[in-house]
């Protein structure tokens, strides 16, 4: 017999699934016994079902392996009693909370969700928090992650021990399994969630990585956990669909940022057709619930500019007097010279090259920025349009030094290289 | 076509890392193509060998039988025109072959 196709995906999301619901039930200070449960227990399923085919229920299949593995490694370990007196308090009846927290850790049935907010600890570094969202929640591997993220295989293991020590610091109050949150510890912590998504989406979305599947992998990452996050009360807040909203808006128009090549494509040579339209739909009706309420962040900001741009039916026809408003309103929820720069940007699209300029006029970028080919791109090509060669050569010659891959260079040279004088020749 | 008896052997120095949850699922997409490709050859996909016991005539206990039971993975019965094509196919077999992992191909006299 041939072996029955599996979904897309399917280790990697049971991995999760198998180490979110096993942290419930043991406490998450065992996560590496916990990991290593998930681990064998797939490694057994490839073994068994290749051969046998698929059980009715492989996700039940994967858990009791998961968790009879589980149990015989801490028996083994820490001895029968404790695990007894474990085992009584997270297989019997509901953990005994709290009485305020009883009705909304009692609706976090979701496990995935919950372990989501646990790795958004605030005593865990953002980029601790991340690396162990990857490894825990999507099934990544070490070097899956730092592939992913550019870095070493070190840094990452790094990142991930540090995070995983927090989590063996948590320790049981009486009669409540470690790590379980209040229902004031889940909505403290949202921000925190939102954050690591947006991260993880970005990661993503910019990153100059040349294989387009690997990043739309973990932009794919990020909407099913938002997803998971809109879907209950806790996360129910205008953020949550902004952030969904930016999200499909960007993935809208992921695959047209590339040519045939890998090469990276500017927003004015894009083809506008090869925009996912499903996901624009998706990305609006975001945009609108997320208009419930008077909140007023980032994401917001963001997902407006993102709709902006999939409704304009040209470059030119962008309504770029919009654009720079959004990017007004980024200022002033999260200030950030970068989005100083990108108003500058949709300024002199909307009044003009000099107006771009005025924008940055009496700006000191901090050296991070300065340093950029961001913003020596931005300058070399406002000056450029404002028949300021000099400057532009200048600032050319930057933009092209410090380009981080040869992808961006590439772009920057195609965009930079029209000088005034060329253009008027090419016309000609 | 004789029947050949394939044995999977762990092989000394074979410190293959663990794969990750993506690579089980890209080992158990090939596994299913090479099973579509040779389905004519595979006769009994055999399966794990767990704890063995040898029952001979002398009482001796079963020392030496260990270090098997630790060699051999699992087995699995094939059907091929000559050892060579027998052989083929538990090559072609994904992850069976690799750096920690051989396989023993034996023919299986029928009288």
């Amino acid at each position: 017999m041939t072996a029955p196709k599996l979904v897309e995906h399917f280790f990697r999301h049971e991995y999760g699934k198998l180490v979110a619901t096993l942290s419930r039930r043991v406490g998450v200070h065992e996560i590496e016994a916990i990991e290593d449960a998930a681990q064998s227990a797939l490694m057994a399923a490839l073994e068994s079902w290749r051969v046998a085919g698929l059980p009715d229920n492989p996700s039940a299949w994967l858990f009791r392996v998961a968790h009879n593995g589980l149990m015989g490694g801490l028996r083994k370990r820490t001895g029968r009693q404790r695990i007894l007196e474990r085992s009584a308090v997270d297989i019997g009846t509901e953990t005994p909370q709290g009485e305020a927290d009883v009705a909304l850790a009692g609706e976090m049935r979701d496990d995935l969700l919950r372990m989501l907010f646990v790795c958004c600890d605030d005593a865990i570094p953002v980029e601790s928090q991340r690396v162990l969202a990857l490894k825990t929640l999507c099934g990544f591997s070490v070097p899956e992650i730092a592939h992913r993220f550019f870095t070493s295989e070190a840094n990452v293991y790094k990142r991930l021990t540090r995070a995983r020590r927090r989590l063996r610091e948590l320790s049981p109050n009486p009669g409540e399994l470690d790590g379980e949150l209040t229902g004031e510890q889940y909505a403290c912590r949202v921000p925190a969630v939102h954050k690591i998504l947006y991260l993880l989406f970005t990661e993503g979305y910019l990153s100059s990585h040349a294989e387009l599947a690997i990043r739309r992998e973990l932009c794919d990452e990020a909407l099913r956990l938002a997803a998971l996050l809109a879907d209950h009360p806790v996360g129910r807040v205008p953020e949550t669909s902004a952030l969904l909203a930016l999200m499909h808006l960007h993935a809208a128009r992921m695959a047209a940022r590339q040519d045939g090549a890998g090469g990276l494509l500017l927003l004015e040579e894009q083809d506008r057709d090869r925009w996912d339209a499903h996901q624009i739909q998706a990305g609006l009706e975001w945009l609108a619930r997320s208009a419930e309420g008077d909140v007023l962040s980032r994401y917001h900001a963001e997902a407006g500019i993102a709709a902006e741009h999939c409704l304009a039916p040209s470059f030119e026809e962008t309504r770029w007097e919009k654009v720079a408003d959004y990017y007004a309103m980024l200022e002033r929820v999260a200030p950030s010279p970068l989005h100083r720069l990108n108003r500058a940007v949709a300024v002199a699209e909307w009044r003009g090259p000099d107006a771009g300029l005025e924008v940055l006029e009496g700006f000191e970028p901090p050296t991070w920025l300065a340093g950029s080919h961001l913003w020596a791109a931005v300058l070399a090509d406002l000056h450029r349009r404002c028949g300021n060669t000099r400057a532009a050569e200048r600032y050319r010659g930057i933009a092209l030094e410090s380009a981080p891959t040869a992808a961006v260079e590439a772009l920057l040279e195609r965009r930079l290289c029209a000088t005034p004088g060329a253009e008027a020749s090419a016309r000609r | 076509m004789p029947n050949y008896l394939c044995m999977q052997r762990s092989l000394p120095r074979g410190d293959a890392e663990k794969p990750s949850p993506a690579q089980m699922q890209e080992m158990y997409a090939k596994f299913g193509a090479w099973q579509a490709k040779f389905k004519d050859n595979l006769v009994d996909m055999g399966g794990k060998l767990g704890a063995g016991k040898l029952v001979t005539a002398d009482d001796v206990p079963d020392g030496p039988f260990v270090e098997v039971k630790e060699l051999v993975g699992g087995y699995m019965i094939v059907a091929a025109g000559t050892l060579d094509e027998a052989a083929e196919v538990a090559r072609e077999c994904p992850g069976l072959v690799s750096p920690g992992s051989g396989v023993e191909v034996i023919e299986i006299h029928t009288p």
